[in-house]
């Protein structure tokens, strides 16, 4: 029998595995975590499960610090109450949140730029878009209050662009309205200012961002990429002289945790083909 | 009004929604949204409404690929797991037959509790530096809404302003969600109007506040006293309340905490189907025209209902299929 805690090696898992487990190692013990809906919320409950027992989740439709058993599908769904200490509203999330309890939050984004802007709004001219996609939704939002934001992310060239068609998440560097002219995200936020997006995880690689320039560099690259091939699929000068190696796989516990206790339907993650 | 007239019909419901209305919803994304009204208003072919919600859903892609939308005011629509963006709204908004408006989701939620509370704003710190703030991007203003002729329309998208007493630095103000009429699908509602929700309440409460009138459709009618037994379990007043409607399985595709979880399939389905038009016209057909409640009911049958029946003690349903497996 496999030793639990012994790392998986490839092949025994996914790249959404690998993703998932990045992710949850953002999580620190203790931590608030305002949790979005698919992968994060996967990542977040095997934190729970793993190094962090004792985190307090936050879902933005009003349930505050729940316990779900079963993974919801969203962060509307009933599931999200199991075990929750209070069950309330919107307002109340967001007034949680803008008040300062958050730590991090999880997102997804539909481009980022190099400053750590998000998009999940329209691509092309916002008056005359190509594809009208959601909208913010609560992104601007936990993204603006919370001290850490982690966004997850396909990695396509187009996704990486120089900079994104609509600013609807606030990066490190933003525009400073009416004008428009970029600042440094502190200057603008003064007071309210807590901090920013704290790492990308994408299907490529893990990046941080240095907080004075603002700049995205690559922290680890995922098996079988290289620091080079990841430069090249974005349209901005990527920072590859901090990479600090690959990206950890997952242990044959945490990729147990994903597929057989936290979501053994396979709604945001097909298992391996061989297990 | 006494308190017997509360109780109307569904289509007497739809009918108290005029052409132009300034209308919202109770609910969040596709849980609790009052879809039995929506096909009503359909089947009754109202137009030019102004859609102002806190986050939208299935139930605004009907009514917006319905052609019985004008404007969409809010923050996100889509349907989470089961269809990744409003593609009517997409649809529309290429071919410039909406005029659409972007805040941030808290701030729709700040503006609702504004209305609610009767301020005319709110100050918040959310989204500074994003386009949500970009001037050129105020699309009512835009399109010629903000000058005051209709006097729920604010004359400004926001405006920012410095903290006047603590020097806290930059505050975004956001106009108060006014709304003529809000529907609220919840499980239960006393015969006086008394609305008890269960599990997460989204912003009901700020949304019945802020509109002129409230509709509430809920699963189940209950006497009065029995709500008034257990009151701190209650989340909005009788007196906000001005019309009830009962009408089991009203949220549907949506889903009611205790009573029934979200119909995914049905989700999946419309939103493949409708990324044309011809495809909403023919889902429209289908499952809209030519039926009432009660037939589409039928239509849906009782295996499919059964499947999507709450358990009583998890509150969701345990016999759903939600995954690949």
């Amino acid at each position: 029998m496999k030793d639990r805690t012994q790392l998986a090696q490839p092949g025994e898992y996914t790249l959404g595995d690998l993703m998932t487990v990045a992710a949850a190692r953002e999580v620190r013990d203790n931590e608030v975590v305002f949790a979005g809906t698919g992968m994060p919320m996967i990542a977040i409950m095997l934190a729970q499960r793993t190094h962090a027992p004792r985190l307090k989740l936050i879902f933005e439709a009003g349930t505050l610090d729940g316990r779900p058993k079963e993974l919801p599908t969203s962060v509307g769904d009933p599931r999200c109450e199991v075990g929750a200490s209070v069950a309330s509203g919107l307002y109340e999330a967001f007034s949680i949140a803008q008040r300062g309890y958050v730590d991090l939050g999880f997102l997804g984004g539909a481009e980022v730029d190099e400053y750590g802007n998000v998009n999940t709004t329209a691509i092309g001219d916002y008056l005359n878009p190509l594809l009208r996609l959601t909208g913010s939704g609560g992104n601007p939002d936990i993204n603006s209050f919370a001290k850490r934001t982690v966004y997850i992310m396909v990695h396509e060239k187009r996704r990486f662009p120089k900079n994104v068609s609509y600013i609807t998440s606030p990066g490190w560097r933003v525009k400073n309205w009416p004008t428009g002219e970029w600042v440094h995200r502190r200057e603008l936020y003064g007071a309210a200012f807590r901090g920013g997006p704290s790492a990308v995880i994408s299907t490529a690689g893990v990046f941080r961002f240095d907080e004075e320039t603002g700049r995205m560099y690559l922290d680890t690259y995922h098996p079988g990429m290289s620091p080079e091939k990841i430069r090249e699929m974005c349209e901005f000068d990527l920072d590859i002289s901090r990479v600090s190696g690959e990206t950890v796989p997952p242990t044959y516990e945490e990729i147990h945790l994903i597929h057989h206790v936290l979501d053994p339907d396979e709604i945001f993650l097909a298992k391996p083909r061989k297990e | 009004m006494t308190s017997r007239s509360k109780r109307i019909s569904l289509s007497e419901a739809a009918e108290i929604i005029k052409d132009g209305s300034l209308l919202t919803f109770s609910g969040f994304t596709i849980w609790r949204r009052p879809c039995a009204l929506v096909y009503e208003l359909i089947r009754q072919k109202r137009r030019h409404l102004h859609l102002i919600e806190v986050n939208s859903g299935p139930h605004s892609e009907f009514l917006i690929g319905a052609g019985c939308v004008d404007v969409w005011e809010s923050c996100w629509i889509g349907h989470e797991l089961y269809g990744k963006y409003g593609a009517n709204l997409a649809r529309r908004v290429r071919q410039k037959e909406i005029i659409y408006e972007d805040y941030s989701h808290a701030e729709m939620a700040f503006r609702f509790q504004a209305a609610a509370a009767g301020m005319p704003f709110m100050a918040t710190q959310t989204s500074l530096g994003t386009d949500i703030h970009n001037p050129d991007y105020d699309m009512l203003g835009r399109a010629g809404l903000r000058n005051g002729k209709n006097p729920k329309i604010p004359r400004k998208k926001y405006h920012i302003v410095d903290d006047p007493f603590f020097g806290d630095g930059r505050q975004v103000l956001v106009p108060a969600a006014k709304v003529d009429v809000a529907v609220l699908a919840v499980q239960q509602v006393g015969d006086e109007g008394t609305v008890r929700i269960a599990g997460q309440f989204f912003t009901d409460p700020e949304v019945a506040r802020a509109a002129d009138i409230t509709i509430v459709i809920a699963e189940e009618i209950v006497p009065e006293e029995y709500l008034r037994h257990e009151s701190h379990l209650n989340k909005i007043p009788s007196f906000q309340v001005d019309y009830i409607v009962e009408c089991p399985w009203c949220a549907h595709p949506t889903g009611m905490f205790r009573f029934y979880d979200v119909d995914g399939e049905f989700l999946r389905n419309f939103y493949t189907q409708t990324r044309s038009q011809e495809g909403f016209n023919e889902f429209a057909k289908e499952w809209i025209f030519g039926l009432n409640h009660d037939g589409y009911l039928n239509k849906l049958g009782v295996p499919r209902l059964a499947r999507l029946k709450a358990n009583t003690v998890l509150n969701y349903s345990t016999r759903v299929e939600r995954g690949r497996k």
